[in-house]
């Protein structure tokens, strides 16, 4: 098994009344990408300010590096990188100067050159922090957390609030991290960068973890199935398909199974009774529906409470 | 610590501070403004032309030609001639006379006919203005020069011995330049630490350091050696608007550096200590305002505590500018020790307890 960079034993964390964290356990795995899914104030950031050694717990246990962390860790401290959430840096600091700062705190340094090229920003290094779009701000911010060339890696929202196209940016640095080896623990209230990025997801809602595991193990475990849509059906026809098909206000048909082969099944039945349709579709169960079927809420219903 | 990393951060601080119109302004040209506009404004109440008082004993025409001639290039005022000379002159705050003694006439009409005689004139200055004191040496030393030749052709005849006076009086520039230096440092200084500490909590760049092996301390020190830095640069900036354009001799002495360097720590303090409690950064430019405004106004900056009603000059004497005000004015202008050491003293300790209350009250993380 792998060497675990992360180690949360029944955390909680209460700030006077609200119980923010109530007992969660994970891990975060060398070289891997862990992602904590979930609403707006599931606990994300609480728990990434307590792994960062920000915030203290009020109770359970936090190992890094299999060091009880404490924030006198000085140690600690030069082999991680962070992008805190909702981040803004200096405003009059141009790029370069930015990493170059952050830089002179650590005794490992990776050329702020290699930084820059990594993350695309060689256009904009002179630029200053303050002209800068949102979605390089991001990357300035993915840049500064590199400095030191970590091990350990923490993202709190990066692509919060990003036009899906600088999102992509963001994105493509930290699959470039990631095939470097590097460990990173992503929150993200975007299931879909989840499921692109991360190995590993824990599930988050109201101070609790509601699932965690690979993408697939939890589309498995928790009402894994696909679901075949036939549009422009005649629904006189929909017994003729076997299983119970569904049919929408736009005479949608949908039909749900558990693999592949009951696919080729509802193909084959089509093809027999040369039934028409004007288009089919297979959709896959994605994290979203996995969050509705762990929290019973989905995530923008559970943003707004 | 790290002096390298220290390093890095005052330099970063003082590249955003030269990129920033902001701080520019309350640092360089609000003072500079303070210095032109007042200075200008009761301009017309010092001296414009250098005036010299004379006194008269001979009360002859040959003295009177001689007062004429010294007349064409300064404004002369007279003192009687029935009055002790040197009492009038101390009791009148006069900082600059000459007094041309009886026998004045006599002496030169045998100096003409060749007799040893010389004629000595006494001029008292105020030895704290060596420029206005240079152009009536040099008016009253050419005039002279000129009667010696016509008398005997270049024979010392008429002399003039020089002591010194003090006059109480200072012009309204003398009085207002420490309080731009006081208001300046005071102002650069708390705008400058809340306006950080709130914009780098809220932006989360303090959580950011907190993470990194930058220590609090380190973040301390460097951002009190930039304070410190700039609130000099300012008060050498006045300086120099001061001696070049009001002409104002100043005196720079320890009690100097020491008042500057601990305002700047006396405000950074009250900065942090207010920082504390300003949660979003619209409200930091109030709470700045707050404490600045009645001490720029209040503790005697733009007129002495004297012109106020009791109640007011009383709760000045609270306030940790008028320490700086008074402090500075006693070393750079009015050269009084014992008032320097006192308001040095002082405001030396208003800075300790301060900066000390306001280091620990903020914090990076919870
Ligand atoms: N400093 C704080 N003081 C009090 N309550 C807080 C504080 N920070 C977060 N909370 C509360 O803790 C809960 C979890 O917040 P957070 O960890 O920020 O969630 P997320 O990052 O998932 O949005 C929320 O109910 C939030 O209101
Ligand atoms: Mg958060």
């Amino acid at each position: 098994m792998t060497e675990s960079i992360i180690d949360i034993k029944n955390l909680t964390k209460n700030y006077n009344g609200t119980k923010a964290i109530r007992g969660i356990s994970f891990n975060v795995k060398k070289g891997e990408v862990f992602s904590m899914v979930g609403p707006n104030g599931a606990g994300k950031t609480t728990t990434v300010e307590i792994c960062e050694g920000i915030r203290k717990p009020t109770s359970g246990s936090v190992h890094i590096f299999g060091e009880e962390f404490s924030k006198k860790s000085k140690k600690t401290r030069q082999k991680i990188g962070v992008l805190p959430q909702e981040y803004r840096s200096f405003e009059r600091l141009t790029v370069k100067e930015t990493l170059k700062y952050y830089s002179s705190f650590y005794e490992t340094k990776r050329s702020i050159d290699d930084i820059i090229a990594l993350l695309d920003l060689e256009d904009k290094k002179d630029e200053l922090y303050m002209n800068l779009s949102g979605g390089l701000k991001q990357r300035v911010g993915v840049g500064m957390a590199l400095v030191n060339d970590p091990e350990l890696i923490y993202l709190d929202e990066p692509t919060t609030g990003l036009d899906p196209r600088s999102r992509r940016g963001v994105w493509d640095a930290i699959e470039i991290l990631k095939k470097e080896g590097k460990t990173i623990f992503l929150t993200t209230h975007y299931m879909e960068e989840a499921e692109f990025l991360a190995d590993r997801i824990a599930i988050m809602h109201q101070g609790k973890i509601a699932a965690k595991g690979c993408l697939d193990d939890l589309i498995h475990g928790h009402g894994g199935h696909y679901t075949v849509l036939l549009h422009g059906f005649d629904p006189k026809n929909v017994n003729l398909l076997g299983k119970e098909p569904k049919i929408d206000t736009n005479g949608t048909v949908s039909v749900k199974v558990k693999n592949p082969t009951e696919i080729s099944k509802i193909l084959q039945k089509v093809i027999k009774n040369d039934l028409k349709f004007a288009n089919l579709e297979v959709k896959r169960t994605n994290l979203e529906e996995v969050f509705m079927n762990v929290t019973g809420t989905t995530i923008e219903e559970g943003d707004a409470a | 610590m790290k002096p390298i990393a220290i390093f890095n951060d005052f330099l970063a601080n003082l590249k955003m501070w030269y990129r920033s119109k902001g701080t520019v302004f309350w640092a360089i040209l609000f003072p500079i403004l303070l210095m032109l506009i007042f200075g200008a404004i009761y301009q017309g109440q010092g001296d414009v032309t250098v005036s010299l008082h004379v006194q008269d004993l001979d009360e002859t025409e040959i003295s009177e030609e001689f007062i004429s001639n010294l007349g064409e290039r300064l404004k002369i005022e007279t003192i009687p001639s029935d009055v002790d000379g040197d009492n009038y002159i101390s009791d009148n705050n006069i900082r600059s006379a000459l007094i041309i003694p009886e026998g004045f006439e006599s002496s030169i009409q045998s100096a003409y006919l060749g007799s040893n005689e010389s004629i000595p004139l006494s001029l008292s200055l105020d030895p704290t203005r060596e420029s206005v004191n240079g152009i009536i040496r040099g008016v009253l030393g050419g005039t002279v020069q000129g009667w010696n030749n016509d008398i005997s052709g270049a024979r010392e005849v008429l002399s003039y011995q020089e002591t010194s006076v003090t006059a109480e009086e200072f012009k309204f520039i003398d009085f207002f330049m420490p309080g731009v230096i006081g208001i300046t440092v005071m102002t650069s200084t708390i705008y400058g630490t809340i306006f950080r500490n709130t914009k780098y909590r809220k932006w989360g760049i303090l959580s950011k350091l907190s993470t990194t092996p930058f220590s609090r301390w380190e973040y301390l020190v460097s951002k009190m050696l930039f304070m410190t830095f700039i609130s000099f640069f300012s008060t050498f900036l006045i300086i120099i608007v001061g001696v070049f354009v009001w002409d104002i001799s100043v005196t720079i002495d320890v009690y100097l550096f020491i008042i500057v360097i601990s305002t700047a720590f006396a405000f950074s303090g009250m900065g942090m200590l207010i920082s504390r409690f300003v949660k979003e950064e619209e409200t930091a430019d109030s709470a700045a305002g707050a404490v600045t405004f009645p001490q720029m106004f209040l503790a005697g900056t733009f007129f002495p505590l004297e012109v106020m009603p009791s109640y007011l000059s009383s709760f000045a004497r609270v306030l940790p500018l008028y320490y700086v005000n008074e402090g500075l004015r006693d070393s750079m202008i009015y050269e009084d020790g014992s008032g320097a050491l006192f308001n040095t003293a002082i405001i030396f300790s208003i800075a300790a307890v301060l900066f000390v209350v306001g280091a620990l009250a903020t914090k990076w993380t919870e």
